[in-house]
């Protein structure tokens, strides 16, 4: 799997990385027990700092995506957590606090925003 | 035990003009730190003062636990240094340089010097002043990690070398952190650079720190408010925000940079001020660095 990382962009490096392995694991393009490269050597490959890279494989492993067995490397992890619910809720979370922001700043309370997802709901149901 | 530790460093050319005033911060084994700021803000003058060759009027400097004027020898020894005005002997052959170091270094790896001189394409029998500039800065980058140093201190090492160059330099540096867990200290103004190398950014400004913050913590834990230049708006205003950092006028709009993430920002904004109209944003570490210390004081 080919990864590659944009320094300057909005996302900080560690965080391209999450996100790129992520969809790899998500798209089955890395498949549960496939090795991933030390993170020495993903940093060397990327060209960016060994301690960048660890922190992503540690948000990954705390994600329970990847699993680090001693003295073997790192691997996808065979039993995967509801994967697509999780990605999901990621992505959504920007939506929602954007939306939560917008009502906060012209003083709509949240029990309306609630009413407004409940009335959108019902909406896209009929 | 910090591998460089800065205590209230005050160093002043004229007198009564501090350079730097009263500057404190360290770098933890293993730890890479990107050194930013204007040019004339004392990024130079304090790296001088880690290796020993500039005295602080006030303050300590500890290099791994050294002094580095008292203990000079044996910090030399571990420690690896390029600047960007470094000289070296214009009449001696690149090969005669590297033996020259070698013999100064007990710790000189000569599998490394070897394959340094051959990535970096450097021909052995050619004078200094023969070379270009950039082979001429490859030579000095290879004495100064060859004997695998605890700590590299870089003072703008990639300045005027094409990209090609500079992401040689990027990958024997991460060579050197993979291998070695050598700490670094580096200015440089690259700041795509900066973000590939350092996991801490200090910024000097003014004479002191004006920011000491992971990288992580500047993409994520900081913003850019852009608040209208309405009646009543000022500066001054802005500034007293509890997590503002600097103000700056623009045509427009003043923009102020937050100790917040953009949502937190948006609320503080929004109460502290009153209006509605601003906007909140993440910001790029080039950005962050032009709103902060360009146009202010």
């Amino acid at each position: 799997m080919e990864l590659y990382v944009t320094p300057g962009d909005e996302l900080p490096l560690y965080r391209q990385i999450v996100r790129q392995i992520t969809d790899a694991i998500a798209g089955t393009r890395l498949k549960p027990g496939d090795r991933l490269p030390s993170h020495r050597d993903l940093a060397a490959q990327l060209v960016i700092a060994p301690l960048t890279v660890k922190k992503a494989y540690d948000e990954l492993e705390q994600g329970k995506l990847i699993e680090t067995q001693r003295g073997r490397g790192t691997f996808v992890r065979q039993e995967l957590p509801r994967m697509r619910a999780r990605e999901t809720r990621d992505r959504l979370r920007g939506t929602a606090q954007r939306l939560l922001s917008q009502a906060a700043l012209s003083g709509v309370p949240f029990a309306d925003v609630l009413d407004l997802l409940e009335e959108l709901r019902e909406g896209m149901q009929s | 035990m910090n591998v460089l530790e800065f205590d209230g460093i005050c160093r002043a050319y004229t007198t009564g003009v501090n350079v730097l005033d009263g500057v404190s911060f360290g770098v933890e084994r293993g730890q890479v730190v990107g050194l930013l700021g204007k040019n004339g803000a004392g990024k130079t003058t304090l790296i001088r003062i880690a290796m020993g060759m500039l005295e602080p009027q006030q303050g300590h400097v500890r290099v791994l636990g050294l002094d580095p004027r008292r203990d000079a020898v044996e910090v030399k020894r571990r420690v690896g240094y390029v600047s960007e005005e470094q000289i070296l002997p214009p009449f001696l052959t690149v090969g005669r340089i590297v033996a020259l170091h070698r013999r100064l270094y007990p710790t000189w790896d000569d599998e490394m010097a070897g394959g340094l001189m051959e990535r970096f394409e450097l021909p052995a029998g050619t004078r200094v002043k023969n070379l270009s500039k950039g082979q001429a800065r490859r030579v000095a980058l290879l004495c100064a990690v060859a004997h695998r140093p605890e700590l590299l201190l870089l003072d703008e090492p990639a300045s005027g070398l094409d990209p090609a160059a500079r992401r040689e330099f990027l990958e024997m540096s991460i060579q050197l952190l993979n291998e070695t867990g050598t700490s670094i200290l580096f200015s440089s103004h690259y700041m795509t650079d900066v973000e590939r190398l350092a996991d801490r950014i200090v910024m000097i400004h003014d004479s002191g720190v004006l920011l000491d913050n992971g990288l992580d913590e500047l993409h994520e834990g900081f913003s850019l408010a852009m608040v209208p230049r309405t009646n009543g708006m000022s500066h001054e205003r802005i500034l007293g925000l509890p997590h503002c950092i600097g103000v700056r006028e623009r045509p427009g709009a003043y923009h102020a940079i937050l100790r917040l993430a953009p949502f937190e920002a948006e609320t503080e904004v929004q109460d502290g001020l009153g209006t509605a109209e601003a906007h909140c944003q993440a910001i790029a570490l080039e950005d962050m660095f032009v709103e902060l210390v360009g146009g202010r004081s």
